[in-house]
C-alpha cells in the first residue's frame, strides 16, 4: 500500500538479517566448500571430503534438522521473540557440538588399521558453519539483552560439551590433535611460556600504567606529552620493536654481567616482555586516565566538601567509579598481549608462536594451528573472563 | 555564629572577593546573593576552606577556622551543592552517612540517623533507603542532598545554589521544606543564590554582593524598603518590587473574619449576610468552606447571589502561604477573596484583594 506497509511486512518476513545472513552463507558453504581434508600421510596434500560423505546419516538429518528450525526463526518467526532466540540458542549450539563431533567421527572412521599413516584435517566449510553457529549465539544473546549469568551459564555449557568431547577421544584422529600427541610435552611447556610471558608484561604494564594514568589525569600538563609518547610507541610495528630492542638489551648484558644473570640479553624473554609492557602501557594509561576524567565533578567536590581527606577521596569515590573502565583497559591489553606474544617466538622468547613459526617454515598447516587455536581460546577465554570482571566492577548504582 | 573579617581572594591579580565583613548570629538563614561572577560561591567555600583565603579571617563560634585540620572542620559543616554530587555507587541510606561514617559513629547509630534524616525530609525510609541515586527524581535527589549535609548534626549548613538546577515547582517545595528544617532546627545557614524571590523567602539576613565586594548587608524587608544604592535597588528589580514585598508578607498577618452559613442555610438569610459583606462562603457541615456566593471578579455587578462558585483546591489559602502566592491565586482564579482554612481544612477567616491594598499588617518586620 506505502512504504511503510511495505516495510512493516518486511519485518515480518525477515525476523533477524543476520541471523539470515549467517545461515545463507552456512548454508552456502556447506555443500560447495570442502569439509575435511584426507591425506594417505603428512607429506602429501590433502583430497577434499564433502559434508555429505563425511556425516554419518543420522549426524546430516539432525544437522538438517537444526539448520530447518534456524532458518525458520530466522525468517517468518511465528513464536515470540524469547522464545525464537532460545530456539536459536540451542540450535545454533547443538549444530556446534554437532559439528565438532561430527568431524572427529569421521577422522576416527577415516584413520583404519589399514591406512595408520592416514590424516584428516579441517575443511574450510568446517570452519565457515563453525563461525557461523558462534555469530548466531552471540547475536541471539544480543537480541536476547541477556544479563551476564546466563552467558556464564551457557559458555559453561559449551565448554563442559566440548571438553568431553576431548575426554571421550573424539578429535585424537584429527591431524591437528595427532600433531600435539607427538609434541604434547612442548605443547605444555610453551602454552606456559605464553602464559608466564603474558603475565609478566601484565604486572609491570599495570604498577606502571595505574600511576601513570593517574598522574596524567591529575596533571593535565603531563598528559599532552605522556599521550604523546605511549602513541608513539603503539605505531611501531610489533616485529620492528622487538628487533629493535634486540642491539641494546643485548649491549646491556654484556656491559653488565648481574643483569645478564637475571636473563638480561639480547633475544629470549628480555626484550618480549620489555616490548609487550611497552605495547600494553597506552590502553592500560589511557583507560585509567579516562576512568579518572569520567568521575563526577559534583562527587569528588561533596567529597571534599564533606570532610574526606584526598586518600579517602581517591580510595572510596574516585577508584570504585573508575574501576569499570580500567578493567575494560585490562581486558583490551590482556587480549592484546595474547596475540602479540606469538610474535616473540621470532626472537626465541618461546610461547604458541614457536608451533605457528615451526608450521609455516614446514608448510604443515595443522602444526600452525596448534599453535593458533590455543592462542584464540586463550584470547576469548581472557576477553569473557575480564568482561564478566567488568560487569561485576561496575557499581549497581552506576548503570 | 560565622565571622568574617575583611575575607580577600585573589586569583591573578583579580579580586575575586574583596574585604568582606560580616557576622551571622547563631540560627540565622543567611543568603549570600549577588551576580554571577560576584564572588558569593568563593565566599562560602572560604568558609570550610574548599577554597583557600588570600587575606582576612574566618571565626567559627570564635574560633579560626585555620586552627583546625581542614577535613576534621568540613565534618563539623553541612555541605550542600547545586549539582549535589550523591555518590553513584552508594545507596541513599550510605550516601547520607558520608559524615558519621567519617567520624567513627556506632553503626546503630548512623542507621537512626539515617532513618531520622529521611522522616524530617519527608522520604519513605522504606522506599528509599536502599535505592541508587540514578533511581531517583530531582527533587528527591536534593532531598538526600539536604539530609546528607544534615546527618552529622552540624550546627552550620553551607548551601550553594542547592535548588539551582530544579525544575519551579519542585524548587518551591523544597524551599518550603528547607524553611521548615531550618525552623525545626534551629540551625545556622549560609545559602547562595542569585535567585532575589528564593532570597526573600528563605532568608532572615541577605548579603548583596557586587564585583568582590559587599554592598549590603540587612534583613529582608528592610532591603526592599531601604536599599543601599543603585545597584541593590536594580538588583531586587524595580518592575515588581511590591510583589516581592509580598514575599516577606503572609496570610496570616492579612486575615481576616469571614462572612459564613452553613450551606442548608435559607436564601433570606444569606441574602442579608451578602447585603452586608458583598459575599458569603458556604461550609459544610465539619465547617470546611464548599461554595462562594458573590465576590467573583467577573460578576462584580448584577446579583451576587444569582451564581454559585464550587470552591476549586487551589482557592484555598493555609496561614503559612506567602501573599505573593495568595494573590496570584486570586488573580489566576479570577476571585476577590480566598477563604484560609486550618490545618484540618475547616474555614477560619479570609483574605481579600481589599485587604492586601487596604493597609499595612501588624508585625510586618518580620
Amino acid at each position: 500500500m506505502d512504504a511503510a506497509g511495505a516495510a512493516d511486512r518486511r519485518r515480518r518476513w525477515v525476523a533477524d538479517r543476520v541471523l539470515l545472513t549467517l545461515w545463507i552463507a552456512g548454508a552456502a558453504a556447506a555443500p560447495l566448500l570442502p569439509f575435511a581434508g584426507l591425506a594417505r600421510n603428512r607429506l602429501v596434500s590433502a583430497a577434499p571430503v564433502e559434508l555429505a560423505a563425511a556425516l554419518l546419516p543420522w549426524q546430516a538429518w539432525t544437522a538438517a534438522g537444526l539448520a530447518a528450525l534456524l532458518l525458520v526463526a530466522a525468517v517468518a518467526s511465528p513464536l515470540p521473540r524469547r522464545l525464537a532466540e532460545g530456539l536459536v540458542l540451542a540450535a545454533a549450539g547443538g549444530l556446534l557440538v554437532l559439528l565438532l563431533a561430527a568431524v572427529g567421527d569421521y577422522a576416527g572412521r577415516a584413520v583404519s588399521p589399514e591406512a595408520p599413516a592416514a590424516r584428516v584435517a579441517l575443511g574450510s566449510a568446517f570452519w565457515v558453519l563453525l563461525f557461523c553457529c558462534t555469530l548466531a549465539l552471540i547475536n541471539a544473546f544480543q537480541r536476547l539483552r541477556a544479563g551476564l549469568a546466563p552467558q556464564v551459564l551457557f559458555a559453561l555449557a559449551m565448554t563442559a560439551a566440548v571438553a568431553a568431547l576431548f575426554a571421550l577421544g573424539h578429535f585424537d584422529a584429527l591431524s591437528i590433535m595427532r600433531e600435539y600427541a607427538n609434541r604434547s610435552d612442548a605443547f605444555g611447556s610453551e602454552l606456559l611460556t605464553h602464559l608466564r610471558l603474558v603475565g609478566s608484561a601484565l604486572l609491570p604494564a599495570l604498577a606502571l600504567g595505574l600511576p601513570l594514568g593517574l598522574w596524567a589525569w591529575r596533571r593535565p600538563a603531563v598528559r599532552t606529552g605522556l599521550f604523546g609518547l605511549l602513541n608513539v610507541f603503539q605505531t611501531i610495528p610489533s616485529i620492528a620493536l622487538f628487533a629493535l630492542l634486540v642491539a641494546p638489551l643485548s649491549a646491556l648484558g654484556d656491559a653488565v654481567p648481574a643483569l645478564k644473570a637475571l636473563g638480561v640479553k639480547g633475544i629470549g624473554a628480555a626484550p618480549a616482555v620489555i616490548a609487550l609492557v611497552i605495547y600494553a602501557l597506552l590502553p592500560v594509561v589511557r583507560n585509567t586516565y579516562a576512568g579518572f576524567a569520567g568521575v563526577p565533578p559534583a562527587a569528588i567536590e561533596a567529597a571534599r566538601g564533606m570532610g574526606m581527606t584526598p586518600r579517602q577521596v581517591l580510595w572510596r569515590v574516585e577508584l570504585p567509579l573508575a574501576l569499570p573502565v580500567i578493567l575494560s583497559g585490562l581486558r583490551i591489553v590482556t587480549v592484546q598481549a595474547i596475540g602479540l606474544t606469538v610474535v616473540a617466538a621470532l626472537i626465541g622468547a618461546g610461547g604458541l608462536g614457536t608451533f605457528i613459526f615451526q608450521g609455516l617454515g614446514q608448510y604443515a598447516i595443522d602444526l600452525v594451528l596448534l599453535g593458533a587455536i590455543p592462542t584464540i581460546v586463550l584470547a576469548v577465554a581472557a576477553d569473557f573472563l575480564l568482561q564478566i570482571l567488568v560487569a561485576l566492577s561496575r557499581p549497581k548504582g552506576a548503570r | 555564629m560565622i565571622e568574617l573579617h575583611g575575607l580577600t581572594k585573589l586569583y591573578d591579580d583579580a579580586r575575586v572577593v574583596d574585604d568582606v565583613s560580616l557576622t551571622v548570629d547563631q540560627g540565622e538563614f543567611c543568603v549570600l546573593i549577588g551576580p554571577s561572577g560576584c564572588g558569593k560561591s568563593t565566599t562560602l567555600k572560604m568558609i570550610n576552606r574548599l577554597v583557600p583565603l588570600t587575606s582576612g579571617r574566618i571565626l567559627l563560634h570564635g574560633e579560626d577556622v585555620a586552627a583546625l585540620p581542614a577535613e576534621q572542620l568540613r565534618r563539623r559543616i553541612g555541605y550542600a551543592i547545586q549539582s549535589i554530587g550523591l555518590f553513584p555507587h552508594w545507596t541513599v541510606a550510605q550516601n547520607i552517612a558520608v559524615v558519621p561514617t567519617l567520624l567513627k559513629w556506632p553503626k546503630a547509630r548512623i542507621a537512626d540517623r539515617v532513618e531520622e534524616l529521611l522522616a524530617l525530609l519527608r522520604l519513605d525510609a522504606d522506599g528509599f533507603r536502599d535505592k541508587y541515586p540514578h533511581e531517583l527524581s530531582g527533587g528527591q535527589a536534593q532531598r538526600v542532598g539536604v539530609a546528607r549535609a544534615l546527618a552529622a548534626d552540624p550546627d552550620v549548613m553551607l548551601m550553594d545554589e542547592p535548588f539551582g538546577a530544579l525544575d519551579p515547582i519542585t524548587r518551591e517545595v523544597l524551599q518550603a521544606e528547607l524553611a521548615r528544617v531550618h525552623h525545626e532546627t534551629g540551625k545556622t545557614i549560609v545559602f547562595v543564590t542569585h535567585d532575589m524571590d528564593e532570597a526573600l523567602k528563605l532568608a532572615t539576613r541577605i548579603a548583596v554582593m557586587n564585583e568582590g565586594r559587599l554592598v549590603q548587608y540587612d534583613r529582608p524587608i528592610e532591603l526592599l524598603f531601604s536599599p543601599a544604592d543603585d545597584f541593590v535597588r536594580d538588583f531586587l528589580g524595580k518592575a515588581d518590587l511590591g510583589l516581592k514585598l509580598l514575599t516577606r508578607r503572609w496570610v496570616h498577618q492579612y486575615v481576616a473574619p469571614a462572612p459564613w452559613a452553613d450551606r442548608r442555610a435559607s436564601m433570606g438569610s444569606l441574602r442579608d449576610i451578602v447585603a452586608t459583606h458583598g459575599h458569603v462562603w458556604l461550609v459544610d457541615g465539619d465547617g470546611r468552606p464548599e461554595g462562594l456566593f458573590g465576590a467573583r471578579l467577573w460578576r462584580a455587578e448584577g446579583d451576587p447571589l444569582g451564581e454559585l462558585s464550587r470552591i476549586h483546591p487551589d482557592w484555598l489559602a493555609t496561614p503559612e502561604m506567602t501573599m505573593k502566592e495568595a494573590l496570584s491565586r486570586m488573580v489566576w482564579r479570577r476571585v476577590l477573596a480566598l477563604p484560609v482554612v486550618d490545618a484540618d481544612g475547616r474555614l477560619s477567616g479570609e483574605v481579600t484583594m481589599a485587604g492586601v491594598m487596604g493597609r499595612q499588617p501588624e508585625g510586618a518586620a518580620a
